[in-house]
């Protein structure tokens, strides 16, 4: 017997799931939906759980994870209840449910608060990386106020918290699907067949390609290279590679400064991806393209801005260290590059880009279970 | 009964409707053959007799040629009975000297697989037709004179509307109610979909009209006491309360019942149902709200979540109210949504098993949808479970929109949203009346269809929900409906009704009684002539149903066009033998008129094959050359009626043996 709560639905509201409880339960969402299977609750039974306030019963499912938000369902929803968005919704209320702060909770559900925690975590970047570059002429002067010392213990105390957050995150998120585990369900696939599914998944994001298939669908007759599940490829994989080409550089110590380093060559690569990926992003969701791109929040815009923003910088560092030009403005472009890419890791788990964990961990749970 | 003179020159008109009758049925033989019938004049196949030019040549024929009978073989007399009669008129032969055969509906539809088959039976069905008209009467529309007022029963929106329209077109009303005050289930009303008006508004607004009109009388507190008479001339017994014993008579050319519903009314118990409990029906809970202003509270507490529990009493798969109420849905969401208009943060859910806010309404579905309201659909054999705890009930459901899974709810409230049933004295009303009650206890039409608001009674018409559920709207229309009938029948002076009707032979006619006793309509009466009491057919009232006729011991009881001799005609005439030159192969038995004399036959081989031993059927098959599976079908017959018995089985205990009965082994 399971307690139905009247007022969750309305709280579900504040995490942008705007008018879902119009829904009257047809099932178009979950018929039009090509990643429906027999052990997934498309994404109707969702709605459900919501309507109803059984909040754990979100929490303990995979599915708001395994939708890639192709649209489908809220372009096809017959009362206009957007599906599409409502399952982002809960994405964005499990993120703030698994992190153990409540501060993701706080940031989701009002704007200004999400702004000024943004800025002040930019503020205090700003600070920490001038304690990093003492031959910068503001660097001195902040020392004269804070000791150095006191600046590098908190940023290294802050980076331990967001690290123990993102852990935590990750628990808390296996312990809650596995709790309400249907009994029936088996472990069928082993670990490591899990394990390369998931890798198999996440190089070619088979799944996201199945999306946006429909006869009618905006994407059917568009060429591969603007298809959204390639511009997610391009954004993840270019990130993925700037964060390996950025730890080897931060590892190799700026060795050499040329472009031909094989670091800075998977760096301009990646970089390339990234910036490719993140412009069409913030195109389509500029231009409303589809429905799935016409409901964008706070936390959407920021990632992508923020994405594009350290390619961009990037780029332009990349360029002035191969042409030795190192002045003000470069230091301000180092300062911004910086901030950014350091604020996207310090919110990870506190952000939407907690999404490539908890996708992560739902694709392996689905893929174990699958049989 | 004096002997009658047969019809000497008859007219006979094949149909082939286009082919519809022709492609199946032999027309042309048919016509040959009935061409050579006695007292046929003219035997003629048509293209489409109901046309314009067959109808003026029809008319010619019966001119010129002076047929004095006429018999049309087409479709079905639902559909051109009048037509025809209509044509008999015009050419000066009495209507009733024409009778329609039935070979479309009967014969090439019905048998298209058996074309063969069709055309005997259609031969045999012209031929009774052909023996009919020839003993046919001319007879002469009943004529009644017709009073012009109306009485009214019930004065909620229905019976008021009605009121108001039937004045308007002059005719005198009178509006009889049986509670102290007009509105019926409309009175004291809050706000009703899907004007949002309030219902009490409504009946104001019909009885400001009713003032204005002096032909309409109301009676309030007031009960029909009598009914006698028949269309035209009812005389309506009223019974006013206020005035003890007080009856007043009313002359009547018809009478409209509006006479409603009354919302069920839950079971002590039913879904925790019971005085003092914050249980309630939907009745209660829109007086609550309309009664309530700034916030809502039921016995001293805010609500603020309420569970409406849907289909209360209605679409009972076992119980008696089988149908659905069909305004309920719409109504308990507009309430829904009248208290989120009225209050702040209430949250409602909705228990239903399926949701039918049909036409515009559906908006009101989704509006509240919108506003937050959560539907749980459970399933008949599981309805949810009501227990009331301390200031709150605790309501829960096998909820099948979320896999059936078992949900618990606490609310402020619950409400119980109830249907409409009969209204407990309908049966009082349709006895006065001798109105038909349905198996849903709700009076019924003649056709749902067809004939919506008339009853089988002539001159006695329904309006609104004393008919089967209704909402506002519908009650409404029904009723001017019924309105607008009923003032097509009473603005002639005299009314002509169809002359088909028990006719009684005063000297036969000994006076037992008995035909009295079964008539439906109270039309049979004692009079005296000659000094001899006899039975006597009030014919307006008649509604020519036969029923007397054959009860009659002395058989002094005739129904007219139903006559022994245009019965007994039929009968030979069907079953004459019929040579037809049909294809082989297809027919099954030859020579007589639809097979009809096939089961005789087959059941004297079958007898002559067991007279030597016990068989079992594939042997009786075998050796009557016939399929096993019509051997079975008539052997097994004449199990049943004891023709053969089961003599064992066989050798191979396979078969049971038959042998025919009281045969030694």
């Amino acid at each position: 017997m399971t307690k139905i709560d009247p007022h969750f639905a309305d709280e579900l509201k504040k995490y942008g799931a705007k008018d879902f409880d119009a829904c009257f339960n047809c099932g178009n969402c979950t018929a039009i939906c090509t990643l429906t299977e027999k052990s997934t609750n498309f994404p109707r039974m969702m709605l459900r759980l919501g309507m109803l306030g059984l909040k754990k019963d979100i929490l303990a499912s995979r599915e708001p994870w395994l939708c890639y938000a192709c649209g489908d369902c809220s372009e096809t929803c017959p009362r206009q209840a957007g599906p599409g968005q409502y399952m982002a919704a809960i994405r964005r209320y499990a993120i703030s449910a698994y992190e153990p702060t409540g501060l993701t909770k706080l940031m989701f559900k009002s704007n200004p608060i999400f702004v000024f925690v943004t800025l002040l975590i930019a503020v205090f970047l700003g600070f920490f990386l001038f304690t990093l570059k003492p031959e910068y002429e503001v660097s001195r002067w902040i020392f004269a106020y804070l000791p150095y010392a006191v600046i590098h213990n908190m940023g290294l105390v802050i980076f331990g918290f967001t690290g123990l957050s993102m852990i935590w995150g990750a628990l808390s998120m296996i312990l809650n699907l596995n709790r309400n585990k249907d009994k029936k369900e088996k472990s069928d696939v082993s670990f490591f067949k899990a394990l390369s599914l998931v890798i198999s998944e996440l190089t070619t994001l088979k799944r996201y390609q199945n999306c946006d298939t429909e006869e009618d669908s905006f994407w059917k007759e568009k060429p591969w290279y603007v298809k959204p599940w390639l511009v997610h490829w391009a954004i993840m994989w270019g990130f993925i590679g700037l964060l390996v080409a950025t730890s080897l550089d931060f590892i190799l110590k700026d060795p050499v400064t040329t472009i031909w380093w094989p670091s800075r060559i998977l760096g301009s690569i990646a970089g390339l991806f990234m910036v490719y990926g993140t412009s069409l992003a913030i195109n389509y969701r500029w231009k409303k393209v589809t429905k799935a791109y016409s409901e964008t929040s706070a936390a959407d815009w920021t990632f992508l801005w923020f994405l594009w923003i350290a390619g961009i910088t990037g780029f332009w560092l990349e360029a002035s260290v191969a042409f030795g030009a190192d002045n003000i403005a470069t230091q301000f472009i180092f300062l911004v590059h910086t901030v950014i890419s350091m604020e996207l890791v310090l919110l990870f788990a506190f952000s939407k880009f907690a999404h490539a964990l908890y996708r992560t961990l739902a694709l392996f749970f689905h893929f174990r279970n699958q049989g | 009964m004096e002997e009658k003179k047969k019809k000497q020159r008859i007219g006979v008109y094949i149909c082939h409707c286009g082919g519809n009758i022709s492609d199946y049925v032999d027309v042309e033989q048919l016509r040959d053959i009935v061409g050579q019938e006695e007292n046929v004049a003219v035997s003629k196949n048509v293209m489409f007799a109901c046309a314009d030019s067959n109808q003026k040549e029809m008319i010619k024929d019966i001119q010129e040629k002076q047929l004095d009978g006429i018999v049309v073989a087409s479709c079905s007399p639902k559909l051109h009975l009048h037509t025809f009669r209509g044509v008999a008129e015009r050419a000066g032969l009495n209507p009733y000297n024409y009778v329609q055969v039935n070979v479309r509906e009967q014969c090439s539809w019905a048998h298209s697989d058996h074309p063969d088959q069709a055309s005997y039976k259609a031969a045999g069905l012209i031929r009774a037709g052909i023996r009919r008209v020839s003993s046919s009467e001319a007879l002469t529309n009943i004529e009644v004179k017709a009073t012009k007022s109306v009485v009214v029963i019930g004065a909620g929106v229905a019976g008021m509307r009605a009121a108001i329209d039937l004045a308007r077109m002059g005719n005198q009303v009178v509006l009889v109610e049986k509670e102290p005050v007009a509105g019926g289930q409309m009175a004291g009303k809050g706000p009703v979909f899907p004007t949002n008006q309030k219902g009490q508004e409504l009946v104001d607004t019909l009885l400001g009209e009713i003032r204005k009109l002096s032909k309409i009388t109301l009676f309030t507190s007031a009960t029909v006491d009598k009914v006698t008479g028949s269309i035209g001339n009812f005389k309506v017994d009223v019974r006013v309360n206020g005035t003890p014993g007080e009856v007043m008579s009313f002359p009547a050319g018809a009478i409209l019942v509006t006479t409603g519903y009354e919302s069920y009314a839950p079971k002590e118990g039913e879904y925790g149902f019971t005085e003092g409990s914050r249980v309630i029906t939907m009745k209660e809970f829109d007086k609550l709200v309309d009664s309530s202003n700034g916030s809502l509270s039921y016995q001293g507490k805010a609500v603020k979540t309420i569970a409406y529990i849907y289909c209360v009493g209605m679409r009972q798969t076992k119980g008696e109210n089988k149908y659905c109420s069909r305004s309920c849905c719409t109504a308990a969401i507009h309430s829904s949504i009248t208290v989120h208009e009225k209050f702040k943060g209430i949250k409602a859910f909705h228990l239903y098993r399926d949701i039918r806010t049909y036409g515009k309404n559906e908006i009101l579905y989704e509006k509240s949808s919108k506003l937050g309201d959560t539907y749980l659909m459970y399933q008949e054999k599981e309805p949810p479970q009501v227990v009331q705890g301390k200031n709150i009930v605790n309501v829960k459901i096998k909820d099948s929109l979320t896999r059936k899974r078992e949900l618990e709810l606490d609310a402020d409230l619950v409400v119980l949203v109830t249907g409409m049933v009969p209204r407990k004295d309908s049966q009082d009303i349709a006895n006065k009346l001798k109105i038909p009650i349905g198996s849903d206890k709700f009076f019924n039409e003649i056709h749902p269809k067809l004939r919506p608001v008339e009853t089988v009674i002539n001159g006695v018409f329904l309006g609104g929900s004393c008919q089967g559920p209704k909402n506002i709207t519908e009650s409404v229309q029904s009723a001017m409906a019924a309105s607008a009938k009923i003032n097509a029948i009473i603005r002639k002076d005299t009314l002509e009704l169809e002359p088909i009707v028990a006719r009684i032979d005063a000297e036969a006619c000994t006076w037992c009684g008995k035909c009295q006793e079964v008539c439906e309509y109270d039309a049979i009466f004692q009079i005296e002539t000659n000094g001899k009491v006899v039975a006597s057919v009030n014919d307006p009232v008649c509604k020519g149903c036969g029923i007397c006729a054959p009860i009659c011991p002395a058989d002094a009881i005739d129904i007219a066009q139903y006559t022994n001799d245009e019965i007994e005609g039929m009968i030979d005439g069907f079953s004459q033998q019929v040579d037809l030159n049909v294809e082989k192969g297809k027919s099954g038995q030859e020579g007589d008129a639809g097979g009809m004399k096939d089961f005789p036959q087959i059941w004297k081989s079958i007898m002559e094959d067991l007279l030597e031993e016990p068989k079992t059927i594939p042997q009786i098959a075998a050796s009557l050359q016939q399929p096993s599976e019509l051997v079975t079908w008539h052997l097994m017959t004449m199990n049943k009626y004891y023709i053969v018995e089961s003599a064992g089985i066989d050798d191979n205990d396979e078969y049971f043996l038959y042998k025919l009965k009281n045969q030694a082994k």
